[in-house]
């Protein structure tokens, strides 16, 4: 306990005299390690779950639903420990819910940490408050306890996780991102997916003619599909090195010349191609605007498809395209797309039963658990070969096509979007600003670069790194 | 009536229209909308629905709990306002009518608390209400709802009660009448129109709460849920599922059961307010 | 004191006290505490680091503009709110300087303007994203579509989307005005009128020189409530507008901007300072509105 820390408390003790109120519990926690009632550990439980400890469980409910939660992976667990009350919550408010639920030691055992409203990872591994999931990954699967956790899932997926060195969240989903677009549509006009950016151009200016709006992304609630854009071409320029830095804080990352090349050719399609309306309308309505026929290409990840599949109408087929190049002497291919392991599941180190929740993640990291998954919500896990056999919509056959043409020319993640909230409020704010034409590419890197800088030199803010 | 005159009416009817026309178009609107489909929503805002359905309600009442919710609000709100009326006028009666050491610096605590931004209490708050162990509790949003208004509360009714006349409270004094006695047999009956129009206020304020349960009914408590959070569930929820009908429809839901209460009380409401209001 | 009170004093404080100072001041001495902290709203160590996120809001430019959006509401919030509600209710009683009950239709009016008041603000916010939505879905862009104008990014276009709040608010908050103001004109007795009359005052004059000041106490009230409420706006701002503040930060307030660096951020201890200065903020207000607005009473009895 260090000095500050116990004036701290006197101080409080004494606003607790008083306002006649127990002092409130900023009780401090060092220990990372699974707390709480434990049984016996063995081969078949690893963590040493007891038998009866209840497990609270909370799902975001977004484009995926909870259905999975509730109808796979929580009687999976009831099952194997039945004397365990399993407590369900679906939100979408995230860090509203279980913030001071951190702050006060009363939290749940799993949770999703997903949506617009997610937790900073950054500042919860900071204070001790996620459990280290290195056992987890260690562990036995269930599937084959020869086996261990870490070699049943893809490669790259556990390094998704990583927040201060070691894996916090368990990245589950795999995803892949590219532009959407109604393949029924594309065929009867005759269009065929851009490969240069020139092409690029000239398909949009086709699509225009014929009056639909060529290209749409959510600037009111989802700016993120757009500077997922922006970043991924940014990588395709430069290779994936332009990704690490900026994710580093690296000096000079946002002004490097792939990140103004991409911004810039960007920008150019914002300005011409992009209706100022946009900017006012959230995700849903602008995907159910390209279901009924009125946009293009949609930026998006790999959940669209399951997402929208209430709203599409039968004549409609989603595909998925890689970005266009941007220039002639792209660092990647045209065919390289972003694939990552995304949707991060945490384990709170005060959690009453943190075993429980290992046990859970190691639950759905079974084949049965990841199957169940992709059956509820049409959605990939890292968990290799767990949807092998199951029928693929046309989209995720798409997906396929893409990734195995892609093959190792694979785009990065960005970590910094779960590292520094801050720096990924204000990306959304700027790339609004550069794609709705209030600001150049050039402002638009110079004024990303003050922010990082100003993150940088924030010492309130925990800092991170990652190699590759 | 002059020819210049009967032109002013008619154009202050005008005026009045327009701004009559504002309130209700978005209002109706809504009701239209929630008969729609996704499709006309978007894209004809002003037509008619082409197939009015009523699927729609269905789906809202069931996804969205508007009767438990509804419940859930009149209960707290109703107990809350309760709680506020009594401590608060029992607060505010002490602080208008009798003099003592304190008097000034515990009538300026409350009062002050009209400046305080919710904002800055929410987290420490939230380990207040944990503590007591009233968290996810209606008990506690009742608490809370009930702290939260006196400060308004005693504002006013101070200042309603130092109007009061003081020949009555003495003579009942004179009469053997105890302190009690005269502010619940005396006091209070004089002091109706000013409680009426309080109440009021309290009911319309605690009934359109917002962030105080979402912080404190935020664990696995669905079933507690007042009817704000269910309504910001419900848009955030037709954010996932494109169900826009669905969202309309229990938008109305909720609206619907205000605008019967107003209709029906809709000259008291003005009238207890003005009242109090105007003293 | 009075006689035999204290006893009765004691008790009748006790329980609201009791109550007001766990629920509120508790919480709020709380706070002031953490605003000197680097609390990070999860960790159990807040570091006292005394005025340093203080001194640090005065270099947040966030933090100013959100200030400046509250000036703009603190003048404009009233004027408007206040403006339009005189207006209204003039015309409501106007009408009716010969008899009593106000222009034909005039219950109607004090009816209908008064009832987006009993509106949850939640529900206000879902209501008007459909009035503003950006294309031609949107109620007043099709009203404008119809007579053939283009789209306007009410809430799109930074230079517009603070008015479009601003003007939600004010739409909200008019028709209570206008109930009061009408039912304090009606309380002015007829024969005050009916001697300016005389004297030969118009409509305008009468409004001006003989209305207005009967109504000062009612209006005084009503700009101090408007002027704390031009300090809020986060439920209306934090559903309506682009990313929560935007575009550009251009419709951003202090309750938003402490919201999203608590819990967001997870920088409480920096969130809890921004409260402060809000409060100091509040405070001043309504200190110096109880101040300036203070006038001598008209009284009529």
């Amino acid at each position: 306990m260090t000095f500050n820390r116990r004036r701290m408390l006197h101080g409080l003790g004494g606003l607790a005299v008083l306002t006649a109120v127990p002092a409130c519990a900023f009780g401090g926690n060092e220990a990372e390690t699974p707390t709480g009632p434990t049984g016996d550990a063995g081969p078949e439980n690893p963590f040493g779950v007891a038998e009866d400890a209840a497990l609270e469980v909370v799902i975001f409910k977004g484009g995926l639903g909870d259905a999975y939660a509730t109808e796979v992976h929580e009687p999976m667990y009831a099952q194997r420990f039945p004397g365990a009350k399993v407590e369900h919550v679906a939100t979408q408010q995230i860090a509203q819910t279980l913030q001071p639920r951190f702050a006060g030691g009363d939290v749940p055992d799993v949770i999703a940490n997903s949506g617009t409203d997610l937790m900073d990872l950054g500042a919860l591994v900071d204070a001790n408050q996620l459990l280290d999931l290195t056992p987890l990954f260690d562990a036995p699967a269930i599937d084959d306890p020869k086996v261990k956790v870490r070699d049943r899932v893809v490669n790259g997926s556990i390094e998704a996780g990583l927040v201060g060195g070691k894996p916090h969240a368990l990245m589950y989903v795999y995803t892949a991102y590219g532009l959407w677009y109604d393949a029924k549509l594309f065929e009867a006009n005759g269009w065929q997916p851009a490969q240069t950016w020139a092409d690029f151009d000239a398909l949009c200016a086709k699509i225009k003619a014929k009056g639909l709006h060529p290209f749409a992304y959510p600037g009111k609630n989802a700016a993120y599909y757009q500077y997922w854009s922006i970043l991924v071409s940014a990588a395709k320029i430069g290779g994936n090195k332009v990704l690490v830095d900026i994710d580093n804080l690296v000096d000079g990352a946002w002004t490097a010349d792939p990140v103004k090349q991409s911004a810039a050719a960007w920008a150019e399609i914002g300005a011409k191609y992009l209706d100022k309306s946009y900017e006012g309308l959230t995700h849903t309505e602008v995907q159910t605007a390209q279901n009924q026929g009125r946009i293009g290409f949609f930026p998006c990840g790999s959940w669209l498809e399951n997402e929208q599949k209430d709203q599409t109408p039968d004549s409609f087929e989603y595909a998925m395209c890689p970005l266009p190049s941007v220039t002639g002497g792209d660092a990647m291919p045209y065919a390289a797309i972003r694939t990552a392991a995304g949707e991060g599941y945490i384990v709170p180190s005060q959690a009453k039963n943190s075993a429980g929740g290992l046990e859970y993640l190691r639950i759905m990291l079974s084949h049965e658990g990841a199957r169940g998954f992709t059956e509820r919500t049409g959605s990939i896990t890292i968990v290799k070969g767990a949807a092998d056999g199951l029928p693929l919509s046309p989209g995720n056959k798409s997906v396929a096509a893409a990734q195995s043409a892609a093959g190792d020319n694979i785009v990065t993640y960005n970590a910094f979007e779960n590292w520094y909230k801050e720096l990924e409020t204000e990306l959304r704010a700027k790339t609004n600003a550069l794609m709705f034409g209030r600001i150049t590419a050039d402002q638009f890197c110079a004024e990303m670069q003050a922010k990082a800088d100003a993150v940088k030199a924030d010492s309130s803010i925990p800092k991170q790194q990652r190699n590759g | 009536m002059k020819a210049s005159q009967r032109a002013l009416n008619g154009l202050s009817h005008v005026a009045l229209a327009v701004w009559a026309v504002t309130v209700i178009l978005p209002i109706v609107w809504t009701f239209l909308a929630s008969f729609k489909t996704n499709t006309e929503i978007f894209t004809d805002p002003l037509g008619l629905p082409a197939t009015p359905s009523f699927d729609s309600w269905g789906r809202a009442w069931e996804t969205a709990h508007v009767g438990r919710y509804l419940i859930n609000s009149v209960v707290v709100v109703t107990a809350a306002t309760a709680g506020t009326m009594l401590l608060g006028s029992m607060a505010a009666y002490v602080l208008a009518r009798y003099s003592f050491r304190g008097n000034r610096f515990l009538y300026y605590l409350f009062v002050s608390g009209l400046v305080f931004p919710v904002f800055l209490a929410l987290v420490p708050l939230f380990f207040v209400v944990r503590n007591l162990g009233l968290l996810d509790t209606h008990t506690g949003l009742v608490l809370v709802y009930i702290a939260y208004s006196l400060p308004f509360t005693v504002f006013f009714l101070a200042a309603f009660f130092r109007t009061l006349p003081d020949q009555i409270a003495e003579s009942a004094l004179l009469d053997g009448a105890s302190h009690t006695r005269i502010f619940f047999s005396v006091m209070l009956p004089m002091a109706k129109p000013g409680l009426v129009s309080i109440t009021i206020f309290n009911v319309i304020g605690q009934w359109n709460q917002y962030l105080l349960p979402i912080v404190l009914l935020s664990g696995a408590v669905e079933d507690k849920w007042v009817l704000t959070q269910g309504i910001a569930n419900i848009s955030t929820s037709a954010g996932y599922q494109a169900d826009w009908p669905a969202l309309f429809a229990a938008l109305s839901l909720t609206i619907l059961p205000a605008l019967a209460v107003y209709l029906v009380f809709q000259r008291q409401i003005q009238a207890g307010l003005t009242t109090g209001a105007l003293k | 004191m009075r006689r035999g009170s204290g006893k009765f004093v004691a008790g009748f404080l006790a329980l609201p006290v009791l109550v007001y100072l766990v629920f509120v001041i508790g919480p709020y001495l709380q706070a002031f505490y953490l605003a000197l902290t680097d609390w990070r709203g999860v960790s159990g160590s807040p570091e006292f680091i005394g005025l340093g996120n203080f001194e640090r809001l005065l270099g947040d430019a966030t933090f100013w503009k959100a200030v400046s959006h509250h000036a703009i509401l603190l003048v404009v919030l009233p004027l408007a709110t206040l403006g339009i509600a005189l207006f209204f209710a003039f015309l409501i009683n106007a009408g009716a300087r010969s008899g009593t009950r106000g222009v034909w239709g005039s219950r109607f009016y004090q009816a209908v303007f008064f009832f987006p008041q009993v509106l949850a603000v939640a529900a206000v916010g879902v209501l008007f994203q459909a009035v503003y939505r950006p294309d031609s879905g949107g109620i007043l862009n099709g009203l404008l579509n119809a007579v053939g104008l283009d789209n306007v990014g009410w809430l799109t276009d930074p230079d517009l989307a603070l008015w479009s709040i601003i003007a939600v608010l004010v739409w909200q908050a008019v028709g209570f005005y206008v109930v009061l103001f009408s039912a304090g004109m009606a309380a002015i007795p007829k024969e005050i009128h009916e001697a300016a009359a005389l004297d030969g005052a118009g409509r305008g004059r009468m409004f001006f020189s003989v209305t207005l000041p009967l109504l000062w106490d009612s209006l005084q009230a009503a700009w101090v409530y408007l002027g704390i409420a031009a300090f809020d706006g986060f439920a209306l701002v934090a559903v309506l507008s682009v990313n929560r503040g935007g575009p550009d930060g251009a419709t951003t307030v202090l309750p938003l901007e402490i919201w999203r660096t608590a819990f967001s951020f997870s920088k409480f201890g920096y969130a809890a300072a921004m409260g402060v200065a809000l409060f100091f903020l509040t405070l001043t207000f309504a200190l110096l509105a109880l101040r300036v607005t203070r006038r001598e009473r008209i009284d009529l009895a």
